[in-house]
């Protein structure tokens, strides 16, 4: 048993003719994946945002958080060292994420640089590197839903609306980590629009995981399996505890609340935490429940 | 030329002849089934059938394993083989989630059979194919190929569920086969085009 990675019964898994799960991207380094999507995609959405707003202490974190799931990406790698032949850009979504990346970090960081030096961001310059961290940006928050949805071997993934819930979450993320900055560097930023952009996409978020699962529900049988265990499986926990309390339900019922009466920003910020858990859980849960499509029709 | 394989369900007992050779024919560690027999049972009791099936890779025309890897490691080689260049590849393993036959397997760690013994001479010496943090899979024995010689999962059958040839050909054994007795390949509507198929049990 000890000379096994793998537990047993996924050994036996492999001679069964049934909707297996993936576990490459998930399991075991596969969570620095996960952790490397979710960091990419706050970072990605809060750059956009705290650049758009000119703020600072967002700005500086969402550099940081890019780094972070670059450093992630890589750790997850079994070739870490080999990282710069990613860049099969016409075919590969992977390599589309890795330029994408690249260029989202050095555009901004030389972008922090520059205007932090001059003290100004109207320049030509300023303005040139700006649109270019924002394109890397982009392609930082398109590329994960594309990853997972052009995978036709796993039919819960191979779904249109993937990218565009990962779009969502990303711009989600980044106004919650804006949010989370509010106690302490709350000067600079419009807290009405926030609060406004936070419920308005956490909203669009809860609905477009509605559609998502409502679709996959009626889908092929591994999708239907994905399905089963992400509303009563081996997923449920993360799905109901993680993306459904934490990612929608608090953000929604505090957001609702500061409609009638503001609430603290020490709340906001909570509410901050909160989406940004939901974030993480998110991609956790849709990457655990993915299986494969079954090697014959009619099988489990 | 395009290689390819068919596979008759018929004559498939499950005896995991096929399993065996090809882990002693390219010594995959522990875990690693570059060829294996997956078994399946169909009806309900009492009128309960085992059917067996073997996987492999499948070696598609359009790979989608090739589309996804970001290196270029996984390539299509003109005989219809898709191999991988263990040098480029980085251990993304991007190409295991777009497989849908699952024929893939990264190789995460040295590992062997005997755990605290260490690896035996023979491990050692064919585990030194298979670096560390890599994906690899089954390439129809094309060190075999090269040599005139069939790919060994085909030559242990014992009972030669398996036949190897050039689908190009209109003459050879494995596009008769395909025609005569209708064989298919698995998931034909992903639009792969498998080079292996299989003639109904």
């Amino acid at each position: 048993m000890g000379v096994f990675t793998r537990p047993y019964d996924t050994l036996l898994d492999d001679f069964q003719e049934t909707a297996r799960p993936q576990r490459e991207w998930v399991d075991g380094r596969g969570l620095l994946l996960i952790a490397g999507h979710f960091l990419s995609g706050v970072g990605a959405g809060g750059w956009a945002f705290a650049s758009a707003f000119g703020y600072l202490p967002g700005e500086v974190a969402s550099v940081l958080l890019l780094a972070a799931s670059g450093l992630a990406h890589l750790l997850f790698l079994g070739r870490p060292g080999r990282f710069w032949r990613m860049v099969k850009v016409r075919t590969s979504w992977v390599g589309r994420g890795f330029l994408g990346l690249t260029l989202a970090l050095a555009a901004a960081v030389a972008y922090l640089a520059l205007t932090l030096a001059t003290g100004r961001d109207d320049t030509a310059a300023a303005g040139a590197l700006w649109t270019l961290s924002l394109l890397g940006a982009v392609v930082v928050m398109l590329y994960k839903g594309n990853v997972y949805a052009v995978c036709r071997a796993i039919p819960f993934w191979n779904s249109s609306l993937l990218p565009i819930l990962y779009v969502a979450y990303a711009l989600r993320g980044g106004v919650a980590l804006l949010l989370l900055f509010l106690p302490w560097w709350g000067a600079g930023v419009d807290q009405g629009l926030l609060e406004l952009l936070e419920l308005w996409i956490g909203l669009s978020a809860g609905v477009c995981i509605l559609f998502y699962l409502t679709i996959m529900a009626s889908a092929s049988v591994g999708a239907r399996r994905s399905v089963e265990d992400l509303l009563r499986g081996r997923v449920a926990a993360a799905f109901y505890g993680g993306v459904v309390a934490l990612g929608l339900v608090v953000p929604l019922l505090v957001g609702l609340w500061n409609v009638v009466t503001p609430v603290s920003l020490g709340l906001l910020a909570l509410v901050g935490a909160a989406s940004l858990s939901g974030d993480f859980y998110v991609k956790y849960a849709i990457a655990k429940a993915g299986r494969y499509l079954p090697h014959v029709p009619g099988a489990r | 030329m395009r290689y390819g394989m068919v596979i008759d369900l018929k004559r498939c007992f499950g005896c995991y002849g096929c399993q065996v050779s090809c882990k002693a024919e390219h010594a995959t560690p522990p875990g690693v089934f570059f060829a294996r027999v997956v078994k399946r049972e169909t009806g309900t009791y009492p009128n309960v059938r085992k059917v067996y099936l073997p996987m492999l890779c499948m070696h598609c025309e359009i790979p989608p394993c090739e589309a996804v890897c970001p290196t270029g490691a996984t390539v299509k080689r003109p005989d219809g083989i898709v191999d991988i260049d263990r040098e480029l590849c980085v251990g993304c393993r991007y190409c295991m989630q777009a497989c849908p036959y699952e024929a893939r397997y990264f190789n995460d760690r040295a590992r062997w059979y005997f755990g605290a013994q260490g690896p035996t001479e023979y491990e050692a010496l064919g585990y030194a194919q298979h670096p560390v943090g890599v994906v690899m899979k089954c390439n129809f024995c094309a060190h075999r190929l090269e040599h005139g010689q069939l790919p060994s999962c085909v030559v242990t059958c014992p009972t030669k569920a398996r036949t190897f040839g050039d689908l190009d050909d209109p003459q050879s054994e494995v596009s008769r086969l395909i025609k005569e007795r209708c064989g298919e390949p698995l998931h034909p509507e992903l639009g792969t085009g498998p080079s292996v198929y299989f003639l109904p049990a």
